[in-house]
């Protein structure tokens, strides 16, 4: 089973601000964005055995989500959205060091044994009031959120 | 020969690279990226240097390459103007499609992964003294104007993100065979190693350095700036100085490349 942490700042994101900005003021969507969001994804695959996946997620969070600082929401397989905007998945598709050091740091150093598999990525959350705003999303993915060359995306509606 | 450095927020060398410049003999300013952009044209030639352009928010790079300076700076480019990206500068270059300038963001300065003996021995940010390869003829690209295929500069680098990659199968075939590779990393003998410590980050082929089709922009990742005096080079070196402090050191010789290809071009 799998594991997702949905993972975003309660402080405000200047990261997701930039690229709000850059998007509005440099590339032509003042008409077609409304607003824009981010989290972080961690998808953990666990051994299906797990007894209380809800408790294990919570005890994963604690290592991997800094709560003065950020909230989260688990999920058991599938994530839900809440409606409203575009997710979009933005992952490395080359192999992605900070989630191979995190399977390791959380199976080898903090005794995670269930754990089989970490993922990493940023979801992308796309407010957007233009006629077709999945084509929009997939626009803005490919000129601005990837590079091609070592980033994948995926709008998850 | 006047220069512009041009300066993002978040860009913290433009001043040592504005010092190493003038050593040079080039004249220049720091261009902040908040100036109206078609002041560029007034500049001979153009320098991005290194940093943390826009805190490398979203991917090093992406945001500066969308400000109006970049679009005047392909504009320059396209006139035969020199461009130096150094670092960061590279990723910008790389970012906005003026590296290796084939039409569209034809590769991806991506995270280090130092590879030894098929493991991956270390990740991430890494500082160090290197030696660089020339790998073009003379006089094929601004920044190295002035060397000969083989030499070798010594120089540092300070980065996290430098591992060229690309999903493209043909492009490095292209690349070698246009001399668009203008320096890889090698040890002090000159020998190019795919190897962790000679290829310190990964890059495909040992790549240091890359430059656009027409030989004028040419982007790097170490730091010729760092290393343009003498007494800038590390206490073991042989060629540091102690005394001299105007004393040129090897990194010089990429301004002084710029310096000659303007004069050529005029």
């Amino acid at each position: 089973m799998k594991i997702n942490l949905r993972i975003w700042l309660k402080i405000p994101d200047a990261e997701a601000a930039t690229v709000k900005n850059t998007l509005l003021r440099r590339m032509g969507y003042e008409d077609a964005l409304e607003g824009l969001g981010k989290e972080r994804l961690w998808s953990i695959e666990v051994d299906d055995s797990v007894a209380d996946p809800g408790d294990l997620a919570r005890r994963l969070a604690r290592e991997l989500v800094n709560e003065n600082k950020e909230s989260y929401a688990a999920s058991v397989d599938s994530i839900e959205f809440e409606g409203g905007y575009i997710p979009v998945k933005v992952g490395l598709h080359i192999e992605d060091g900070e989630a191979v050091s995190a399977q390791n740091r959380l199976r080898n150093r903090l005794g995670f044994d269930m754990v089989r598999g970490v993922e990493r990525s940023v979801i992308w959350k796309l407010a957007l009031k233009s006629e077709k705003p999945e084509k929009t999303a997939e626009e803005i993915a490919e000129r601005l959120l990837i590079n091609p060359h070592k980033d994948f995306y995926e709008i998850m509606t | 020969m006047k220069i512009a450095v041009v300066q993002f927020p978040g860009t913290n060398c433009e001043h040592e690279t504005l010092v190493a410049a003038r050593s040079a003999g080039l004249s220049g300013e720091i261009f902040r990226w908040n100036r109206p952009a078609e002041e560029l044209s007034d500049f001979d030639g153009y320098i991005i240097p290194g940093g943390f352009s826009y805190q490398d928010r979203l991917r090093a790079g992406a945001i500066a390459s969308k400000e109006p300076v970049m679009e005047s700076l392909r504009e320059e480019a396209a006139d035969g103007k020199p461009i130096i990206g150094i670092c960061n500068g590279f990723q910008i270059l790389v970012e906005s499609g003026l590296l290796p300038g084939l039409g569209g963001v034809d590769v991806a300065l991506a995270q280090n992964v130092m590879v030894s003996k098929g493991e991956i021995v270390r990740r991430g940010f890494y500082c160090a003294w290197t030696t660089l390869r020339h790998e073009a003829p003379p006089e094929r690209c601004s920044g190295s104007f002035l060397l000969k295929k083989g030499d070798l500069v010594r120089m540092p680098l300070a980065h996290a993100e430098g591992n060229l990659v690309t999903v493209d199968e043909d492009l490095m075939e292209r690349l070698n065979e246009e001399n668009q590779v203008i320096f890889r990393y090698c040890d002090e003998g000159g020998w190019v190693e795919d190897e962790f410590p000679v290829n310190v980050n990964g890059s495909l082929e040992s790549i240091a350095a890359i430059c656009n089709p027409e030989g004028n922009v040419l982007g790097m990742m170490p730091h010729p700036e760092r290393s343009s005096f003498a007494w800038q080079l590390p206490p073991t070196d042989p060629g540091k100085s102690a005394g001299d402090m105007g004393s040129p050191g090897p990194g010089r010789r990429i301004f002084e490349s710029m310096k000659r290809y303007i004069e050529v071009r005029r």
